[in-house]
């Protein structure tokens, strides 16, 4: 497979699993592409005006790039932060409403302020990998990190609380679960991973602009996580890969691939209600993997 | 500590005190300034006709309805304001008459959630799995598994709590709420659709829990004479307003009682 495409999946896959953090807690939020273009941006102004970041060699530095990261997952999630306690009381569609309202007022920032390039953007950013190759080893072990730390959701006494607001807020509440305090951090881990996927997707893609975090980037990375299953974080992975593969290969279909996301989201929950990871699949695959290589800790509870 | 602004010593107050606690929801008026106060220790029982507001007094106590008027005083401290996950943090836990359980989760881990929220894990250690946390975490695996052995869900407690009968169900909801450490525990009818023979066993069951804990029990049940049996006092509304408040004897010679009851019919 080509390394390009595979970079892009694994993207797609850091995508999804930001979508996946606050709905794991039933909160339906589409501003991941709107902090996604925030971290971009940071690694774009960056790495073109600091001469430190762009480096001298052939390749910008590797520290760089950390740096970057850092930076812009801090600040998505400083936006975070700053408005998830008003916005997060909103439930349902509202919360969708108001989330899709905030990539639009971002967009429209990053369109007009006197530093981000305007419509053009920021281009000609500097690649700390030579090849395609050194960005997906890279993205791998991000991947890596971001889903073991989403598998110890699965013991940690957050990941249960964040459950148990899905299934019921108002219980939660009675039974001492600080319900304001728990979505807040799911939004804001959120933010923080989409802007450091948009760091990184920066640089990978070389040119940085608005139409990164458009409304629809919103509906593409919800139907990830609709595809793929919002329970366990393995939906959200399988969905990102899946469903950024599928439309590079279907190429030919142009400006039809947004209709596709459509339907994956119209369809998706009429066939597969819960996605493709639910977690009857997941004790049935348990206990296949545990049949073959004797007792093993199950995935999932 | 500071006193209180009573200047009553908060050691002699009351467990819970009802003041006047009214709640109108547009022209209904739900609850009118109803007062009562538990002792440490008993348990109380709550009955009344079909909308007298008894589910609306137990929202009001666990903080997820704001009362119109009145308050209520946790040994003395008002606790206006706090909210539902303040209001158990101080020591009351509730089950719900609609049955508000975790469905997609397991029966174990319905009981793990409140468990989680009494006893705070060592936070470094937290992330990675380490053996401080790994004991911390089998402590509360034991002690979810003692709290089912005690409302016999032990031999369910793998299974999926949505997909529990009805009766295991009423028993999950005590076993979450006593999970949280409570001081008091609010029960909303809890025998609702048992037969005489499971209502005689959860009676008993309520006993045992009370000795065991060393609980004070507030609980709404329409089954009258099971009330008069676990009951040290009780107290009765009906449209909202407390009628009558007393022991058993007292309440079922009370003659608005027997009105409230009986007036339909006669
Ligand atoms: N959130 C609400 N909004 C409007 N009216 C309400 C609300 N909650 C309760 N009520 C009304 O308040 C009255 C008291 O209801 P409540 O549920 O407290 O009665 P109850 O004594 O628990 O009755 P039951 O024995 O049937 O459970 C009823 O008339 C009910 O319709
Ligand atoms: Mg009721």
């Amino acid at each position: 497979m080509d390394a390009a495409l595979l970079e892009q999946m694994l993207l797609g896959a850091l995508l999804a699993l930001s979508v996946y953090l606050p709905l794991r807690c039933g909160q339906l939020s589409l501003a991941t592409p709107g902090f996604y273009a925030v971290g971009g941006y940071v690694a774009a102004l960056l790495s073109t005006g600091v001469p430190a970041f762009a480096g001298t060699g052939a390749t910008s530095p590797l520290p760089a790039l950390l740096v970057e990261m850092a930076l812009g997952g801090s600040l998505a999630g400083l936006i975070a932060l700053a408005i998830g306690r008003p916005v997060l009381r909103l439930r349902g569609i509202y919360l969708a409403i108001a989330t899709i309202a905030l990539v639009e007022i971002l967009r429209v920032l990053n369109l007009n302020l006197p530093f981000t390039g305007g419509a053009m953007g920021i281009f000609g950013i500097p690649q700390p990998f030579a090849h395609p190759e050194g960005y997906v080893l890279f993205t791998l072990v991000l991947l890596a990190v971001a889903c073991w730390l989403c598998q110890r959701l699965e013991v940690l006494r957050l990941g249960r609380a964040m459950l148990a607001i899905r299934d019921d807020e108002l219980a939660a509440a009675s039974v001492g679960i600080d319900t304001p305090r728990t979505k807040l951090i799911a939004f804001v881990a959120s933010a923080v991973l989409a802007g450091v996927t948009g760091a990184l997707a920066a640089h990978f893609l070389n040119a940085w602009n608005a139409r990164v975090g458009s409304f629809d980037a919103s509906i593409t990375t919800l139907a990830f996580v609709v595809f793929g299953g919002s329970r366990f974080w393995l939906g959200p992975v399988l969905g990102g890969l899946a469903l950024t593969a599928l439309p590079e290969l279907l190429r030919p279909v142009g400006d039809l691939r947004l209709i596709l996301f459509g339907g994956v989201i119209l369809l998706g929950p009429l066939f597969f209600p819960q996605g493709l990871v639910t977690a009857e699949r997941l004790r049935w695959l348990g206990a296949l993997l545990g049949r073959g290589r004797g007792r093993r800790k199950p995935l999932a509870p | 500590m500071s006193a209180n602004p009573n200047g009553t010593a908060p050691a002699s107050a009351p467990l819970l005190q009802v003041e006047a606690i009214s709640c109108r929801f547009g022209g209904l008026l739900a609850l009118d300034r109803v007062s009562l106060e538990l002792a440490e220790g008993e348990i109380f029982g709550l009955i009344g006709p079909n909308g007298a507001g008894k589910t609306t007094l137990f929202n009001v106590i666990s903080g997820l309805t704001r009362p119109s008027g009145g308050r209520c005083l946790w040994r003395g401290r008002p606790t206006t304001g706090l909210g539902a996950c303040g209001i158990n943090r101080l020591g009351i836990a509730r089950t719900f008459q609609n049955l508000r359980l975790f469905e997609s989760l397991s029966v174990r881990e319905n009981v793990l959630v409140g468990l989680h929220h009494a006893a705070r894990a060592p936070m470094v250690g937290a992330l990675v799995g380490s053996g401080p946390f790994r004991g911390h975490q089998g402590r509360l695996e034991a002690q979810a598994l003692e709290l089912l052995a005690l409302l016999e869900l032990d031999a369910l407690a793998q299974q999926r709590a949505g997909d529990l009968p009805y009766g295991d169900r009423r028993r999950l909801e005590i076993a979450r709420a006593l999970a949280t450490a409570p001081r008091l525990l609010l029960l909303d009818e809890p025998a609702a659709g048992m037969n005489p023979a499971e209502k005689d066993d959860l009676r008993r069951l309520i006993g045992r829990i009370r000795d065991h804990f060393a609980l004070t029990v507030l609980i709404i049940e329409h089954h009258v004479p099971l009330m008069m049996r676990l009951c040290q006092r009780l107290a009765v509304l009906n449209f909202g307003e407390r009628i009558a408040l007393g022991s058993p004897a007292e309440v079922r010679r009370d003659p608005r009682v027997i009105e409230a009851y009986l007036g339909g019919q006669t």
